[in-house]
């Protein structure tokens, strides 16, 4: 018995002791670091200050950016995902399923830096707004705008949700579906309370794993948004590689997290409300 | 057999559903080919046959899920090829019953009245909700979660999920093959009671002979598509029209041989060694024709003396099934065969060991004779 | 114009994509706007052939680790040090000073050798962060041959700790095709007041506190290092207003300029030739209210892991016939005699690497405390996160 307990505390030591360094300690520093004061030629002096989050205020219009554009994007992406991944999971010959949910990944070979140099292209005067031009449909500015940012966290983000609303769908016993209309559902309907409600988890996951990639994101609203569009995270970045005020940007980074912490908490009970007891749902 | 037709006006004497001349092809694969059948108000019909024998097809054509290739399906007299499933008065029992895990028992039986438009009033469904489940004989169990439920109460639900409806054909795709020898015979007798009380027409799926024979009013035996026989389980036990029908109904010996002669109510097979076995045959055996002898263990006696036209035999083995002890032979000429001997019989005759010679013996023509498949 | 039609092309598009793959798509910041500045072009490390040749003289190890600007280096002046020396070259490029800083002051870089720019090696200096140069293990460099005006920032408290690679200046560049009846700006003035009128949705000012806050300052007069309060709210003010007709805040503002989505933007020296040079109706101004003058340096950071091959890379960067290979291929100019009496003469009459001398002395060179500065920092985040 003692032989064996050491034997999984050894199977869970380098998980744990990577656990540890790579996660709890680094948010301890950060949240040590967010008391402290920048030092004359930036990074931390050692201070004990709430200065640093009285001052949040000063990056609201990052947060507001970030808790906008995350949630829109986040949608976007169920709105186009959902049906992708619903057609690739029920309605695709295998054979066909295969080569397309490869064409998903596809993109995902190439770094996102390229990929959304091809978009600044794309979006840029001379590429889809001249063709609009041309069809005489207006010459819109597109790129270094909001919706530029929103092309490129849809088009880097899709994947990610359509493999966990796939994976539930996929998993979905086709018979309940049979039973639904055998007990008088006409198809739509069936949709509504048997496949979309199934799916709810993958629907969950994937909004879980887009949403909170996004709120970290600054890649793409540095590229497509032209310095524009400004995320947390590129006050992150700002604040640790520009001013060098890492006081300030770890209090920016705890604020993120308990913003992120409160998102999967909201998360989980969702699931679990999903998972458990619903005694009053409606069905139609 | 004595069929359970209910009081007779002229509309309860037509069929509830019929297939008429019914196939279905899947490219050149064949999964029913011209069935022909009339199913009765109220009766307990079963489709029998090994997996891959069509039954299925058929449930599901009567179902809806799939349509035929040609022929029609009727139910209650309309042509119903191209209704689909969910405004087909018919409900299914599904083989792995096919509940709502986001569900409570009680969303998964209210589901089909939920489906009625005009919607039911929310406590007529709660009420009919609850007769279900005391029908079922689970009363209160209406706010469990499906997974909080035996496969044998699953059973049940997905019983109530379809009874619910007062559907005119009750649809039971193997429902019992998920569940342990002791529960399944628990649960024939319960399904036969409640489709008496019920009087609604079951239909059954099995590949089960014994459960087909225990609980049907009538079986549909089919084969590679194609339906081989319909009868009462008696009829198909005493009169199985073919050696298939013979072999998967009951337990038979049979003895191959060649026709020799061919007469009304007797006919004579020539097997093996030149023993001579008489017997009744179905129309279109002539003589000359290779054909079995059917006889079933029981209509066999062993004795340890010779009487009449005995055939001596070793006796093999010997199992004991309580009120029967069933031994398997040997004939020098005729092979190995099964010998059914009641207790009763054996209390005269005493016990045979293996090793052990004997005489087996039946009545004159008490044999079928049989067309080889 | 004509130029610009085609840019599309796929010829073009592949270039653009070899430039980023090369990791040089404008001299500073791309990677400083991408935020990743560990994007790394290792030329020697890819090249285990070249590693394993030429291991005669191999006492100074096998690799030296380079961080630099993108698109400044010859790679094949690379391979000729590893193929006379051993040493591998693994080059790291960054986007900004303040991320050179930023990294080192986080400690562990394993840098041997980088390149920081003038006004920021005081603060290495304070900062304990950048070693003295030992002059005898650097017989190519030779003060004398040196302007003065771009070597002596490398002496702190009569100690050298950096060597002097090139210098240049921050102006502006303007499409002309796009000017229609206007005259063409000449001033930092015309410059912000164009932004918010003619050229509006159209200019692009650098991802970079130093140029962007301090040519706004130039507006009104002031210095391009001012960190006065007053001063600094004027220019936050200018910047505030301009925002919105901002096309871009984005230090990499070449393809934006090439497609003609941005008609006029901050820019340093280096830029304004290359695009001048593929597209000659781009102009490259130098504001006359002045701006920056800038020289970067070769120094050793504290603690470098391979030192002897930094010193090694550094003389050989330095021997003249090298250098002048270097500025041929980047177009940036040299304070060293030396090469400038083996460039092609038309590079020397060139007027962007090479500006009148009215325009040049209108420039300052950017300040350490610009560098350290919390306000200025402060200022450029509020700018960018409005």
């Amino acid at each position: 018995m003692q032989r064996q307990a050491l034997r999984t505390w050894l199977f869970l030591a380098p998980a744990g002791a990577w656990f540890l360094c790579m996660l709890v300690l680094p948010l301890i520093v950060v949240f040590v670091y967010s008391f402290g004061e920048r030092g004359a030629a930036g990074g931390y002096a050692p201070a004990f200050t709430f200065d640093n989050f009285l001052n949040l205020g000063s990056r609201w219009a990052a947060f507001k950016n970030t808790l906008i554009l995350a949630p829109l994007g986040t949608l976007i992406c169920l709105l186009i995902a959902y049906p992708l991944a619903y057609f690739l999971a029920l309605k695709t010959s295998p054979r066909w399923r295969t080569v397309l949910l490869i064409l998903v990944i596809v993109p995902f070979w190439t770094s996102i830096l390229i990929r959304s140099y091809a978009w600044i292209y794309l979006l840029g005067g001379q590429g889809i707004p001249a063709l609009l031009n041309a069809l005489g449909l207006g010459n819109p500015r597109l790129i270094n705008t909001p919706f530029a940012v929103l092309v490129g966290i849809v088009y880097g983000y899709l994947p990610l949700m359509v493999f966990p609303i796939y994976v539930a769908l996929e998993r979905l016993d086709k018979r309940l579906l049979e039973a639904s209309s055998d007990l008088g559902s006409p198809p739509w309907r069936s949709f509504l309370q048997v496949t979309l409600p199934l799916s709810m988890p993958g629907v969950a996951t994937g909004c879980m794993l887009v949403f909170i990639l996004l709120m970290g994101e600054f890649l793409i609203p540095a590229m497509l948004g032209g310095g524009k569009v400004f995320f947390i995270g590129n006050a992150l970045v700002d604040l640790f590689l520009q001013s060098r005020n890492w006081p300030f940007g770890s209090a920016v980074a705890v604020a993120l997290v308990l913003v992120m912490l409160i998102t999967v908490l909201a998360y989980m009970r969702f699931t679990r409300r999903w998972a458990g007891g619903r005694d009053d749902v409606s069905l139609m | 057999m004595e069929s359970k037709l209910k009081p007779a006006s002229e509309e309860r004497d037509a069929p509830i559903a019929e297939l008429r001349d019914a196939s279905k092809h899947y490219g050149a694969v064949v999964a029913a080919e011209g069935l022909n059948l009339a199913i009765r108000r109220g009766e307990f019909l079963s489709f029998l046959g090994p997996s891959g024998c069509g039954k299925t097809t058929a449930l599901r054509m009567l179902a809806g899920f799939e349509s035929p290739t040609s022929g029609d399906i009727l139910l209650d007299g309309q042509r119903v090829n191209d209704v689909p499933p969910h405004q087909r008065p018919v409900n299914m029992v599904f083989q792995h019953y096919a509940l709502f895990p986001h569900l409570t028992v009680a969303q998964n039986i209210a589901y089909g009245l939920r489906q009625r438009r005009p919607r039911p009033p929310e406590d007529e469904i709660s009420r009919a909700v609850e007769r279900a489940l005391e029908t079922v004989r689970l009363p209160g169990f209406g706010p469990r979660r499906i997974w909080e439920m035996s496969g044998g109460q699953q059973q049940r639900v997905a019983l109530a999920r379809a009874i619910v409806n007062q559907p005119k054909l009750l649809l039971l795709d193997e429902p019992m093959a998920a569940l342990d020898k002791k529960l399944r015979r628990d649960m024939q007798i319960e399904l036969q009671t409640l489709q008496r009380q019920l009087g609604i027409t079951f239909i059954l799926v099995t590949h089960d002979q014994e459960e087909a024979l225990s609980m049907s009013d009538r079986i549909c035996i089919m084969r590679s598509g194609r339906i081989v026989q319909v009868g009462s389980p008696r009829e198909l036990y005493d009169r199985p029209a073919s050696r298939y029908v013979a072999d998967f109904v009951g337990k038979s010996n049979f003895f191959p041989g060649t026709v020799t002669a061919v007469s009304a109510g007797r006919t004579e097979l020539a097997a093996a060694g030149g023993h001579v076995i008489a017997g009744l045959a179905p129309v279109g055996i002539a003589a000359g024709q290779r054909a079995s002898a059917s006889l079933r263990p029981e209509q066999i006696a062993l004795t340890r003396k010779p009487a009449g036209h005995a055939l001596p035999v070793t006796v093999v083995n010997r199992i004991f099934l309580g009120e029967h002890t069933e031994y398997l032979v040997r004939n020098g000429d005729l092979g190995e065969f099964l010998v059914l001997v009641s207790r009763q019989a054996e209390a005269s005759e005493g016990g045979f060991e293996p090793g052990d010679q004997a005489f087996a013996s039946w009545s004159e023509g008490a044999a079928l004779i049989l067309e080889d498949d | 114009m004509t130029d610009r039609n085609d840019f599309i092309s796929r010829e073009k598009f592949m270039a653009e994509l070899y430039r980023y793959k090369k990791g040089s798509v404008t001299r500073r910041h791309f990677l400083g706007v991408t935020g990743l500045g560990v994007a790394t072009s290792v030329l020697g490390a890819a090249m285990p052939g070249l590693r394993s040749a030429a291991r005669a003289q191999g006492s100074i190890g096998d690799r030296v680790v380079v961080a630099s600007w993108p698109n400044y280096h010859d790679p094949a002046n690379f391979e000729a040090f590893t193929a006379e020396t051993g040493a591998a070259v693994d080059l790291n490029v960054f986007g900004s000073n303040e991320e050179m800083l930023a990294k080192l002051q986080a400690g562990g870089s394993g840098w041997d050798v980088f390149v920081p720019t003038n006004y920021t090696i005081s603060t290495y200096v304070e900062e304990d962060l950048i070693e003295p140069l030992d002059l005898s293990k650097l017989p190519n460099y030779d003060p004398a041959s040196f302007d003065a005006r771009f070597a002596e920032a490398g002496t702190v408290n009569g100690v050298v700790y950096a060597v002097p690679r090139n210098w240049g200046t921050t102006g502006f560049v303007v499409n002309t095709s796009m000017l229609g009846d206007l005259p063409k700006p000449t001033t930092w003035k015309e410059f912000w007041d164009m932004t918010k009128a003619e050229f509006s949705g159209r200019t692009m000012v650098h991802d970079y506190q130093l140029t962007t806050i301090g040519n706004a300052l130039k507006y009104f007069g002031y210095s391009f290092n001012s960190i006065d309060p007053k001063e600094l709210a004027d220019a936050e003010r200018l910047l505030l207003e301009v925002k919105p007709h901002l096309f871009g805040i984005n230090s990499d503002y070449q393809p934006s300029m090439r497609s003609g989505d941005a008609w006029m933007s901050i820019a340093w020296t280096g830029d304004g030739l290359q695009l001048h040079r593929d597209m000659p109706e781009i102009d490259y101004v130098l504001g006359k209210e002045g701006g920056e003058l800038w020289s970067d340096f070769f120094a050793i950071p504290k603690g470098a892991p391979h030192r002897d091959a930094a010193y090694a890379l550094i003389n050989y960067l330095l021997t003249p016939e090298v250098n002048a290979k270097e500025v041929m291929f980047h177009g940036y100019p040299v304070a060293d005699a030396r090469v400038n009496a083996i460039l092609p003469p038309e590079m020397l009459n060139d007027p962007i690497m090479y500006p009148a001398q009215e325009l040049l002395d209108a420039l300052e060179f950017g300040a350490a405390v610009t560098l350290t500065d919390p306000n200025r920092a402060e200022l450029m985040a509020r700018f960018k996160s409005a």
